[in-house]
């Protein structure tokens, strides 16, 4: 094997219960040396999944509390250091999409732990799969089936004359459902590459709120 | 419209292209039509991308290639403010690479470390640049491109250049003179009358299908092609041989004294225990204040060997880098600054980098990663000052190396022509 990242080459060797069939080998994506640069999060906020030491809620996530949002207790495998923003511009904006398959099998495997009845992606817009030619969270995910019921609102179609708080949300509401699916009692899990300032998968569980969700959870790669 | 100019450059079919500028497909039965290679990898909805040149910005089956004929709008005025000499050698070599020039052909430069290449190609250059032709200048390694620049820069003075590599972040002009890394030949079409290659046996270049494409895309088809380097690949060699390839020799350094010759020391597992020679050298070192560089062959063994130095010889002030260091231009500043007496170091300062004077030490000069050129290479840092023009080149092996013994042979060899030159030890 070769590590996917330095293409330095890497002695594999399975472990006893992998060689008797007794779990699933998965050969190494990574050397040691660069899977040492990734860090898990270990502890993190309950609202966000941000690390820091306790598991109480961060100042932002009270603030979505305050907002009168449901918070989407989200969960990020690891932390989004030098490392990882290396490898988003090596996977994202370099366009390698061969590297999704380095964190793919452990995002599966989170997934599928996950008491969920649907799974919905945060989509990239019409020009951005004309020029990038995929959807970088999408890649991450491959092997989980995939609800694309957000698409992303085509622009120019503000309607800048509503003023009350419904318009202003309509306004920087990014999204838009592509098909009525009715979500009544579905417990979701909206998926993205990276948690940054939450805006994002907010707006995404607003509208699958809208369409009737009994709850809406998240998670991404990085945080 | 200039920066189209002898360009091939990618952009997605959905944006504008302008009028004026030729698209051609990305693709040709899955070869890439940047970079000549089949090393394709998908992406979703039966698109693909090609993993070769991804270093370069990636080429896919949603983008198109955009480029113009090179006209060579340039005024020829150009003037060569280089007002050294070159040796009656020198010259010699100049004369043949002008000569070539006029044929459109291949040559190969083959001079000893030392023996002021860059001096001998101005000539050649300058009488490109006055037919207005537009001439680039190459090295696989971006530290022999970072030494040149200046000195390039400083010979024509009055000549807009530019210098491309991945390292830095200077913009693309539309310029007669261009100094680049070779992979930077990926983005030119046709661009250059005059192509020169230097280093051309180092890596990456040896053996890489995908950047002697490159270059051969990147000159024009009657274009001239200049190979230079001290230790030419066997493949290179044996073009030498049949004559099919033309060579200038010159096989003696510009002060006219013989490369220093591979001294070696047998010596013990210095990975368990460091050699008392060794200790012993690094003492007379300490006392005579003289600068040298230690070679090791593994970056493992930088530490390792920096640490035992430390130990032994306490009052020595050095450092040690290796190719992925961050702080590697900043080291090797600090020992051209004579801020250090020493650096331990890997193979990456085989070559293009000159310390004036230096002594050189090989740690287990018979490890497989010291190949027979690099060990020429590695003894050719030692005795290129006018005032100390040789020096001590010293192996410590732990067992006869035939690597070893080739490249003492290759320099007695040179050394032989060079004397017939009146060369002096
Ligand atoms: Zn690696
Ligand atoms: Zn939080
Ligand atoms: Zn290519």
């Amino acid at each position: 094997m070769i590590c996917q990242l330095c293409q330095t080459f890497i002695k594999q060797t399975p472990s006893l219960l992998q060689t008797f069939g007794m779990i699933r080998w998965q050969p190494n994506k990574l050397c040691q040396a660069c899977q040492s640069e990734f860090v898990s999060i270990s502890c993190a906020c309950s609202g966000c999944g941000r690390q820091q030491n306790n598991e109480s809620l961060c100042f932002d996530c009270q603030r979505w509390e305050k907002q009168g949002k449901i918070l989407l207790q989200h969960t990020s495998l690891y932390q989004y250091n030098d490392a990882m923003r290396d490898f988003m511009q090596r996977y994202k904006f370099n366009g390698d999409y061969s590297l999704r398959q380095i964190f793919n099998h452990e995002l599966i495997q989170y997934v599928n732990n996950m008491a969920i009845d649907l799974v919905v992606v945060i989509p990239i817009s019409e020009y951005t799969m004309m020029t990038r030619g995929f959807n970088q969270t999408v890649g991450l995910f491959e092997g989980v089936t995939l609800s694309d019921l957000l698409k992303v609102k085509a622009k120019n179609k503000s309607h800048q004359s509503q003023f009350n708080r419904k318009g202003r949300m309509m306004r920087t509401q990014p999204f838009t459902v592509s098909k009525s699916l009715p979500l009544h009692n579905k417990r979701v899990l909206l998926v993205d590459d990276v948690y940054t300032t939450g805006n994002t998968l907010y707006h995404a569980a607003d509208l699958l709120y809208d369409l009737g969700a009994k709850n809406v959870k998240s998670l991404s790669l990085a945080r | 419209m200039e920066e189209y100019y002898g360009r091939q450059l990618v952009q997605p079919k959905i944006k504008n292209v302008p009028a004026y500028v030729s698209v051609a497909a990305t693709f040709n039965n899955h070869i890439c039509q940047r970079c000549g290679q089949t090393d394709i990898e998908k992406l979703p909805n039966y698109h693909f991308y090609c993993r070769a040149c991804l270093a370069l910005g990636r080429v896919s089956s949603r983008d198109v290639l955009l480029s113009l004929p090179e006209p060579n709008l340039f005024d020829g005025h150009d003037i060569l403010s280089w007002s050294g000499k070159l040796t009656a050698k020198q010259q010699e070599v100049s004369n043949e690479l002008i000569a070539t020039l006029k044929e459109k052909n291949e040559h190969l430069v083959w001079a000893v470390t030392g023996a002021g290449k860059t001096e001998m190609l101005f000539p050649v250059i300058h009488k490109a640049l006055t037919q207005r032709y537009r001439v680039g200048i190459v090295s696989p390694r971006v530290d022999v491109i970072i030494e040149l620049a200046p000195r390039l820069q400083a010979a024509f003075s009055k000549t807009d250049m530019v210098v491309l590599h991945g390292e830095q972040t200077q913009d693309y002009r539309y310029t007669p003179l261009v100094l680049a890394t070779t992979h930077q030949m990926l983005r030119f079409k046709s661009a250059f009358d005059l192509l020169i290659v230097d280093e051309v046996d180092s890596f990456p270049y040896a053996g890489d299908k995908m950047l002697s494409y490159a270059v051969q895309q990147a000159k024009k088809a009657t274009g001239t092609l200049i190979f230079l380097t001290a230790t030419p690949t066997k493949q290179l060699q044996k073009r030498v041989r049949r004559g099919s390839l033309k060579t200038s020799y010159l096989p003696l350094r510009y002060h006219q004294h013989l490369l220093p010759v591979i001294k070696t020391t047998l010596v013990g597992n210095w990975r368990r225990k460091i050699p008392k020679q060794l200790v012993k050298q690094l003492t007379h070192f300490q006392r005579t204040e003289q600068r040298f560089l230690i070679f090791v062959p593994k970056v493992a063994d930088l530490k390792k060997v920096y640490d035992q130095i430390n130990k032994h010889v306490p009052h020595l002030k050095g450092d040690y880098v290796h190719a992925a260091d961050s702080r590697r231009q900043e080291k090797v500043q600090a020992m051209r600054d004579y801020q250090l007496q020493y650096l331990v170091t890997t193979t990456i300062l085989e070559r293009g980098v000159t310390f004036p004077g230096i002594d050189v030490l090989i740690l287990g000069a018979d490890d497989t990663t010291f190949s027979e050129n690099a060990l020429v290479q590695i003894a050719g840092r030692v005795g290129r000052k006018n005032d100390r023009p040789t020096g001590l080149v010293r192996a410590y092996v732990q067992h006869i190396s035939l690597n070893v013994v080739a490249a003492q042979r290759q320099i007695k060899q040179m050394n032989h022509r060079g004397k017939k030159l009146g060369g002096r030890k």
